[in-house]
């Protein structure tokens, strides 16, 4: 049955402070449910930022040690170049659109490792890039492709040809972009060891 | 005499449908419209002025919060209402243990329970849901006396059917079968009662 018995008992007029007193206080919970909720919402994002920094500095922290050993090896193979007495050091002058720089060469014929540094080229035509050659008894064998796009030096570590091959000189020409399988372009510099 | 404010069955839903998007000044108007009735019925319950404004207080504070549960093709605003303060008011009684205090003032006489269920003094005719409040009270005498008696120690006093019993001396099949055909005949005689219309 529809509780209408409630209407049995004698209404009485509130007095006028009840009013004010039972809406404060039912909708005081409702804003400070809201406010919980507000709280609540900032308390997240702070947690989640707080867990976004901490994987970021964790990320960052694994890149730089990563990184950081990398330059130890780095300079543990330039030291090893330069100091090891099996290592020759070639410095080649060259003459590249119409300015002077140079290509040093530290070949380490043990290792059969090479550390070239080049100071100096003129950049490459948008079409061409430098491309260094090992003169071997069979011939030139390709070392590495340089696009030269800016005014800057270049330092790339190779290896040389297999135990097959003997390796007599270096040499640079300038080649398509994509390079050449035997040198085809205006030669840079071409040297024997 | 001040006539009575009206509230239409749109009204009512209107209410309702503002009460459910959280609008404030919707409690207002729920307040002013059944707060006397809210209070009344604590009142006649607790006995208590403070109390019956506690009451009042937690009910308004259920409402706001608990809208979205009243479903209005289950039954009216009002009595959904009405029904969540009386349930307050036996909690209060219950937890105060105030219970047995106020059966003994209950026990002073029967002539007690008439004059508390008697219709309000027409000066309150102002009051929203008098028309309703009449209703019911006709419903009511319509009763038989010892009916009546059982109704209103089940509705206001929220004793049980062996503690009715212990009540008037009576034999406890005697108490349910009087609160059986009690309710048969208000459910009958309050059927055409939808709504808060006056």
């Amino acid at each position: 049955m529809t509780d209408w018995l409630g209407m049995l008992a004698p209404p009485r007029t509130p007095r006028p402070e009840l009013k004010e007193r039972v809406l404060a206080r039912a909708l005081a919970r409702r804003r400070w449910r809201g406010s919980l909720a507000a709280a609540a919402l900032i308390t997240l994002a702070i947690g989640g930022g707080a867990w976004w920094a901490y994987r970021t500095i964790d990320t960052l922290t694994t890149e730089r040690d990563g990184l950081a050993a990398r330059v130890r090896a780095l300079e543990d193979t330039v030291s090893t170049f330069i100091h090891a007495p099996t290592t020759q050091v070639i410095q080649i002058p060259v003459s590249t659109g119409g300015r002077v720089g140079s290509v040093t060469i530290f070949a380490d014929s043990v290792h059969r490792r090479w550390l070239v540094r080049c100071d100096g080229l003129a950049p490459n035509a948008r079409d061409q890039a430098y491309q260094l050659w090992f003169i071997t008894d069979r011939g030139m064998a390709t070392a590495a492709v340089m696009p030269m796009d800016q005014d800057k030096p270049m330092v790339m570590g190779l290896e040389t040809p297999g135990a097959d091959q003997r390796v007599m000189g270096a040499a640079m020409s300038i080649e398509p972009r994509a390079g050449s399988a035997s040198p085809t372009g205006p030669m840079v510099f071409h040297r024997l060891l | 005499m001040t006539s009575p404010k009206r509230l239409s069955q749109e009204q009512q839903r209107s209410l309702e449908r503002r009460l459910k998007a959280g609008d404030e000044r919707a409690l207002a108007e729920l307040f002013d419209v059944v707060a006397p009735w809210i209070l009344g019925l604590a009142f006649r319950m607790l006995r208590d002025e403070d109390e019956a404004e506690e009451v009042v207080s937690d009910v308004f504070v259920q409402v706001w919060r608990h809208i979205d549960q009243h479903d209005g093709a289950r039954g009216p605003l009002v009595p959904w209402i009405l029904s969540i303060a009386r349930n307050r008011s036996l909690d209060a009684l219950r937890r105060r243990r105030r219970w047995w205090r106020k059966a003994a003032h209950l026990e002073q006489g029967h002539a007690a329970v008439a004059s508390d269920i008697a219709p309000a003094a027409s000066h309150e005719a102002a009051v929203p849901g008098w028309p309703l409040h009449r209703e019911v009270h006709a419903a009511l005498a319509a009763l038989a006396e010892e009916q009546r008696r059982v109704v209103v120690l089940s509705y206001f006093e929220g004793l049980s059917h062996r503690e009715i019993a212990r009540r008037l001396h009576q034999p406890l099949g005697t108490v349910k079968t009087r609160l059986r055909m009690a309710h048969q005949k208000l459910t009958e005689s309050l059927r055409h009662l939808r709504d808060w219309v006056e």
